[in-house]
């Protein structure tokens, strides 16, 4: 018996004593989350994260939309309260800065590695992609954190940039990236289907690369003593030889009809996996300056970029308080034009980060600008009918719009003062709900669309949209030192538009 | 064990003939030592049998016992109970002695090691399971609420399975847990644990109060603990056998406040399916509700408010529990084994919870050895409605909630059948109908727990005794949620269509600890002694849970995955985690009153790299029996003074794999053959560390007027450097939370307890005892760069929970008003709206700066009434109820103004900068709505309110009849009560919606001070027990 009590005691001995044992401890192993993965899986997430960056619901595109005054606000819904009166405050669209680098850079850069050899073609996609991103987020902010961004631990509290200096990088960037692909080692991984993009096709990486720059360099083509700058590296572009992008660029790793599967675009404002009208896209429609512009104009992409209710096309002011005056319930859901099928496609639409249309109109700018030898013309019809046929309408039906005896509409019959005006009128069509926040940009740059409305809760407090946004609150409170006090988002404008 | 089942035996068969055999009368006089006066009502018995009488008027007494008899108890509320030796005698006569302090009580420490009060060199404080179940808890935790100083116990929901979160002594740490450990019966157990007791199980909590009572548990130390023990049975203890029953009711103890002067609609019109309130002022007249039919019919109702129309949605709800214990002893051994049962309906209809608990106590003694066993297993099935209701996935309340005054709500009960109520025909056009939500939205839990814990213990010397633990405590469950799909008709505008889920969890945790302890008792003087405790201790911790969710359903009402369409979502996570260490404790005693201790642990853990996963954590402690070493302080009115240093270090782990930076599945990954990992957007620190809490503690315990008044106070100070925090770095830096050793925190408090006898007179009695505690924590540094961490935001990110240097911790912060020096608003003059600051403004601390807890008790012959309130102020809550509920204009404020444009009071302008002149004259617009839906609302210092809170939490009267009525009964014991829980609470008038103890659910329980819409209204409960014993 007593033997026995002996053993009794030696048993938690024995359970407790194992620590002589060196791996005893050595269990810090997630089982569930890999500290570390290869580049075929993480590339498709830093694109898709960049697509639902801009075309989710309430991020890039919805603002774009709403400042630009393609959408309004179906009886029923308080979607838009903020937007409506521009209340631009710390809080306002924060998310176009923090998901920015919280999600697709941060992804991308996990991809940068320029030491490692078997990364080039990945790190050149990581640089055209964090160049592209960066230049949206200059434009949207001016000066914000770029060299030292995105360090995580290593530096929590970057420095901010000259938005300006930041541009001038971003074409180096780009030519580095074109430089990286052109030469990339033998033994570099070539992306394939992890590459949401361009299924691996380098050259289109190129094509993508100078059609970034060819966006940033026209976006400072207003600047005054730039022209020398811009010639320079347009030059550089067409040295290259590759050219620009031949179609819409989409982001698609495979979207499907599935719950967080769907294209963002068609699941933000379209319907749910399970097949319901979501509620964004009954809160949001047209407004009436968009509906008269396009019925004016016998513009057939009416009926693609909004839905055509029974009784006809009608759009929203925006800012309307009192939907029952004259008529009630004259702007009920069935009543007004929510967005159409040339917009809202399918499920698995690809989400489109630069359209075609896009392209050929900057190309039109350069060369109108006398940047880029070209047809303008030809440019500027090409981009018209990029618009046409990404709404599902036909080159012939482009041809009829385009040679319509209207201004701003046809080419030749714009007075040559004019002509600017009409490529930037023609974006602000082209890229309406799609990639609006191009739009936005261009009108701070050149006033373009003219007589574009303002928001009836504005009137009266300003005279027109904001220009930029402001830093948000959570840069003051964790990058005190860094963050520059803030630009008036209404009078200081992006340094390209000052 | 044989003797017990004789014994058990012999009882069951014989109990009641006891009697037989040859009788012998005794009889005597039962008297106070105090004055000399007879006592009337004294229980005089036998031990072990039913046989029993009380003293008459004059205090006497005759009892007839068998001539075996040996020794006679006297017992009597309030006063020393005395078992007296019979000896032959036919006359006894008893004085009897006032219940007096326990000085000597004695108190179960750190691993189970017990010491005499006097020796203990922190703050400790013991609650009996009288304490425990007088208001008959479904949770023991919750009970205690109001009974410690320094402890705060918030029940943060009132569902049918409640979440209660312990803290002692405020907060030490940003990100880290600072929820008390909970140990028991001397194994370090979980919250969860507790909660799974059977509250009738436990024999009594001892509350560590801090991490010096704490400290030989190394890293689970800080926070203080709960020292559990259950009922075991006595030595030599007759074979008893009870029942506790209790039933309640419960009902909704009070609705938020709304506006019952404007009815449905928006912007002033008039609208038949809106859930907001902006229409037009209530005039009776008969309108619309609700879509028209394609047959032309619609619903019309009068335009006036309802009274209580969301009330009645409420059912009252009940529990009713019973347990039965068997307990008893013989000289060697005790044995406890109970089952308890508890069913619940809740205040929602339908939901439903039942739970079932089993414990087994055996204890054993062979000459040195001593076996212990304590098990318990617990099973409970929770059924209540989902939480991801209608298109846009809301909890039940918000559909309460967005219903107007005018709408008779509980007229659409039948939901399958009345024409009204069906989902299609329901009123409301953007909040279905909550009856429909029940129905068609479930989560049902069940949940299992197996505690086991075995001891042996060997007396190697008569000063010397080994003893070894070994602990599991095992807990699973299985979980399935599902939402019907909804199609709606063509008619009904408004809400989409509602999509299907199921959604299966399951989670599996298993602790085992083991530890050794080899203790030395030994007065090596006269004067001095020594007590050594040397041990080890050995702590693993597995996790495993999983989740698997299908969408859009194929069959309807069929809940399985395989139902699913598309690819299920599913989700895994698993965790290890060991720690081990060796500890030793020492204290040196001179003269029975000072009391010297040093202990030190040396922990190694598996959440930190090899080389950096040592730790030592020493703790110092004095105590001084101030009166014993100077018996001429001793006097009438002093007759107890103690005081008490302490000074200790411990050191909080992390949690397993937080070392490292993760990817994880992306969300929507894979596409088919694409997968895809994302970086966490937590980044990590490459060296990060424990953080380190040092604590110094001094106490006082004084006794008055022969210890019938005690007054223990103590004061303490943490210091926690090395903070492992989460910092919000620049969102820029491409992460948004860095984890890393970084500030300090600085804790402060003081606590004291004052309790007594008030009344002691003629078998009267009346105690009383009141407590306070304050206790604040500060931030006292973050980084250079960093001022200030988020812990949650919430309103779009205009309020929120912050640790802000300078600041006590956790400060609320919001959006909120410009204002001039005078504190006057300052407004935009084009508009007359007011301004706001462009930083959020700190508006107070979230957790309470004062609490008072007062316990009273009034006894008198066998009746007993108890009370406990307690009072907490000097903190704020976000109200976020209030805040959701501007937009729907269902708020108080929204009808201040009667829906009309007006000069805010007190405004002003400023004309240049620092020049303000009162505003006389601009209104601001907007006042039907939009003033208030986008302008008021948006300003979130105005939800932001007192959090003060004064409750009576708990009510109890109760009899227990005198023995003498037993007589001729196989009872012993026969007390029924009346009880009542949180019968009232007294709230500032600014607080409109709910009980501010309530909070939100986060990952991090330091979010504290954010609560609304997701939690039910508040309930109070009262019912009966009953209390048998045989």
């Amino acid at each position: 018996m007593k033997k026995l009590f002996k053993y009794i005691f030696l048993l938690p001995a024995l359970l407790i004593v194992p620590s002589c044992s060196e791996d005893y401890l050595d269990i810090n192993t997630d089982p569930n989350n890999p500290t570390s993965v290869t580049p075929d899986l993480a590339l498709p997430v830093a694109q898709h994260l960049t697509a639902t960056y801009l075309l989710l619901n309430n991020r890039v595109n919805t603002l774009g939309n709403l400042l630009m005054y393609n959408w309004g606000q179906t009886d029923g819904y308080a979607w838009y309260p903020d937007e409506f009166k521009y209340l631009v405050t710390s809080s306002f669209y924060q998310t176009c800065f923090n998901t920015a680098y919280q999600n697709p850079l941060k992804q991308f850069q996990t991809l940068d590695r320029p030491d490692d050899p078997t990364y080039d073609n990945y790190t050149a996609i990581s640089m055209i992609m964090k160049s592209y991103i960066f230049q949206i987020l200059v434009d949207m902010y001016g000066d914000i954190p770029y060299s030292e961004a995105l360090q995580r631990s290593k530096l929590a509290a970057p420095k901010y940039d000259d938005a300006q200096t930041i541009y001038e990088d971003l074409i180096v960037k780009l030519d580095e990236a074109i430089n990286l692909i052109n030469n990339a080692s033998e033994s570099a991984l070539v992306p394939d289907i992890d590459d949401a993009m361009f299924g691996g096709d380098m050259d289109e990486w190129i094509k993508f690369a100078n059609s970034v720059k060819l966006r940033i360099l026209v976006r400072q083509s207003d600047m005054e003593g730039r022209a020398g700058y811009i010639q320079e590296q347009m030059n550089v572009i067409i040295a290259e030889g590759s050219g620009f992008i031949t179609a819409d660029v989409g982001i698609n790793p495979g979207y499907r009809k599935e719950v967080d599967k769907q294209s963002p675009l068609w699941d933000s404002y379209a319907q749910d996996a399970n097949g319901s009208d979501v509620m964004n896209g009954k809160a949001t429609c047209a407004t009436p300056f968009v509906i008269d512009l396009l019925t004016n104009t016998n513009d057939p992409r009416i009926d693609r970029i909004y839905e055509k209710p029974a009784n006809g096309h009608l759009g929203v002011p925006q800012g309307l308080l009192d939907y029952d005056t004259p008529v009630k319930d004259a702007y009920e859901v069935d009543k007004v034009s929510n967005l159409g099928p040339g917009v809202l496609k399918s499920y698995d639409q690809d989400a489109v980060i630069f359209h075609l249309s896009d392209s050929y109109l900057l190309q039109a700018e350069a060369v109108l600008k006398g940047f880029m030898t070209g047809d303008a013309k030809s440019l500027f019809n090409k981009g018209i009918t990029a618009s046409f046929k990404h709404l599902g309408l036909t080159e012939a039906q482009a041809a009829t719009y385009v040679n319509q005896v209207l201004p701003l509409v046809n080419w030749d019959i714009t007075p040559a003062g004019d002509r600017l005006e009409a490529i930037i009128t023609q974006r602000y069509i082209a890229l309406n709900s799609l990639d609006a926040i191009q739009s936005w940009f261009d009108y701070n740059r050149t006033g373009f669309p003219s007589d574009l409305p303002i928001s009836l809760l504005a009137v009266g407090v300003h005279d027109d949209r904001p220009v930029r946004l402001m830093y948000p609150s959570s840069e003051r409170s964790s990058n005190p030192d860094n963050v520059p006090a803030q630009p008036d988002p209404f009078t200081v404008k992006i340094f390209w538009a000052q | 064990m044989k003797r017990i089942t004789s014994l058990l035996v012999c009882l069951l068969l014989f109990g009641f003939s006891a009697a037989f055999g040859q009788n012998i009368q005794i009889k005597g006089t039962v008297t106070s030592a105090e004055d000399g006066s007879t006592l009337p009502g004294v229980t005089v018995s036998v031990p072990g049998t039913t046989i029993g009488v009380l003293t008459d008027v004059n205090g006497a007494y005759t009892i007839s016992v068998p001539s075996v008899t040996e020794n006679l108890d006297f017992s009597f509320m309030g006063m020393k109970s005395q078992t007296v030796a019979v000896s032959g005698r036919q006359v006894i006569d008893v004085v009897m002695e006032f219940e007096t302090y326990k000085l000597d009580e004695v108190v179960v420490t750190a691993l189970g090691i017990k010491r005499e009060k006097r020796e203990v060199t922190y703050q400790t404080q013991k609650v009996d399971d009288d304490e425990i179940l007088k208001v008959a808890p479904t949770r023991a935790a919750s009970a205690l609420a109001g009974k410690v100083a320094g402890l705060q116990i918030n029940s943060q929901d009132n569902g049918v399975n409640p979440n209660t979160q312990i803290t002692l002594r405020g907060f030490r740490s940003i990100s880290g847990s600072n929820s008390a450990t909970v140990v028991i019966d001397g194994s370090i157990a979980s919250l969860g644990a507790l909660d799974d007791l059977n509250p009738n199980d436990i024999a009594d909590i001892n509350i560590l109060k801090g991490a010096n009572a704490a400290a030989l548990y190394g890293s689970k130390a800080s926070n203080g603990a709960l020292i559990v023990t259950t009922k075991k049975g006595a030595t030599n203890q007759r074979f008893t056998v009870g029942l506790s029953s209790a039933y309640t009711i419960e009902k909704v103890a009070y609705m938020p406040d709304f506006q019952t002067e404007y009815g449905t609609g928006w912007e002033g019109a008039y609208d038949n399916i809106e859930n907001t309130n902006w229409g037009p002022r209530f005039d009776g007249t008969m309108r619309q509700i609700g879509p028209t039919l394609p047959d032309g019919t619609f619903q019309e109702v009068p335009y006036a408010p309802v009274k209580d129309n969301l009330l009645d949605f409420f059912e009252s709800g009940n529990t009713l529990s019973n347990t039965v214990y068997v307990s008893g002893g013989d000289a060697s051994s005790t044995f406890y084994i109970s089952a308890g049962q508890q069913k619940s309906d809740g205040i929602v209809p339908e939901d439903e919870y039942a739970r079932y608990t089993f414990r087994a106590n055996a204890s054993k003694k062979i000459g040195k050895l001593e076996l212990a066993f304590n098990s318990t297993y617990f099973s409970d099935n929770t059924n209540v409605v989902a939480d991801e209701i209608g298109d846009q996935s809301r909890q039940l309340y918000w559909f309460l909630l967005n219903t107007s005054a005018n709408i008779p709500l509980s007229r659409y009960k039948n939901w399958r059948t009345d024409k009204w109520a069906t989902p299609d025909t329901y009123y409301n056009g953007y909040y279905e109908s909550p009856y429909w939500a029940v129905g068609t939205n479930r989560n049902i839990d069940d949940s299992r727990r197996l505690m086991a814990n075995m001891a042996v213990s060997y007396d190697i010397l008569p000063w010397m005794k080994l003893t070894a633990r070994a602990a599991m405590n095992n807990s699973w469950g299985f979980g399935k949620e599902w939402r019907a799909e909804q199609k709606f008709a063509e008619y009904r505008t408004g809400n989409s269509d509602v999509s299907s889920y199921v959604e299966d969890t399951k989670y599996q945790n298993q602790d085992y600890n083991f530890d050794a302890i080899l203790n030395i008792t030994r007065d090596v003087t006269d004067k001095i002694s020594l007590n050594v405790n040397l041990g080890g201790t050995n702590q693993t911790q597995n996790t495993y849970y999983t989740r698997i969710r299908a969408n859009n359903l194929s069959i309807p009402d069929f809940y399985d995955i395989s139902n699913g369409t598309g690819t299920p979502e599913t989700e895994e996570d698993d965790s290890e985690y060991i720690n081990y260490g060796f500890f030793g404790d020492f204290t040196v005693g001179y003269g029975k009153f000072l009391y010297l201790n040093f202990s030190g642990r040396n922990d190694w853990t598996s959440t930190l790299a090899k080389g950096n996963n040592s730790y030592f954590y020493p703790a110092f402690g004095l105590s001084f029996v101030i009166t014993d070493a100077l018996p001429s302080l001793q006097n009438r009115i002093l007759s107890f003074a103690k005081i008490t240093a302490s000074n200790s270090t411990v050191f909080n782990d992390l949690a397993p794999y937080e070392i490292n930076e993760r990817y994880s599945q992306q969300l929507g990954f894979p596409f088919g053959e694409i997968n895809g990992f994302a970086l966490s957007t937590t980044t990590v620190d490459a060296n990060i560390k424990k953080e380190r809490i040092n604590t110094t503690e001094i106490g006082l315990d004084l006794g008055f007027l022969d210890n019938r008044i005690t007054f223990d106070a103590s004061y303490y100070i943490t210091k926690t450097t090395d903070l492992i925090t989460s910092i919000t770095p620049s969102i820029a830096s491409g992460a948004a939370s860095f984890r890393t050793n970084i500030g300090e925190l600085s804790n402060k408090g003081f606590e004291a307890t004052l309790g007594g006898r008030l009344i002691e007179w003629s078998g009267l009695t009346w105690d009383m005892s009141v407590n306070y505690t304050t206790t604040t924590t500060k931030v006292v540094k973050i980084t250079e760069d960093i001022k200030e961490v988020t812990l949650a935001t919430v309103a779009g990110g205009l309020a929120g929970v912050y640790a802000i240097v300078d600041e006590v911790y956790p400060q609320i912060k919001a959006s909120s008003y410009l204002r001039d020096p005078q504190g006057r608003l300052v407004i935009d003059p084009s508009s007359g709206t007011p301004r706001e600051t462009t930083a959020f403004k700190k508006l107070g601390r979230a957790n309470p700066k004062h609490i008072v807890g007062l316990n009273t008790s009034l006894a008198f012959k066998g009746f007993s009434v108890s009370a406990t309130m307690d009072y907490r102020t000097g903190h704020v809550y976000f109200d976020q109820g209030s805040d959701q509920m501007e937009f729907t204009g269902r708020s108080m404020a929204s009808v201040s103004a009667n829906r009309q444009d007006f000069v805010i009071p007190n405004s002003v302008i400023e004309t240049s900068p620092g020049v303000y002149v009162e505003n006389t004259d601009i209104a601001i617009t907007g006042g039907r709505q939009s003033y208030w839906t986008d302008v008021y609302n948006n300003v979130k210092e105005n939800y932001v309110i007192d959090a003060t809170a004064l409750k009576l939490r708990e009510v109890a009267v109760d009899y227990t009849l005198p023995a003498k009525l037993l007589n001729k009964t196989p009872l012993t014991k026969v007390r029924i009560g009346f009880i009542a829980r949180n019968l009232m609470t007294w709230l500032p008038a600014e607080n409109h919606f709910s009980d501010p103890e309530f909070g939100n659910q986060y990952s991090n329980s330091n979010i504290v001070g954010i609560s609304g819409f997701l939690q039910m209204p508040p309930t109070r409960s009262f019912g009966f027990t009953l209390n048998l014993e045989f």
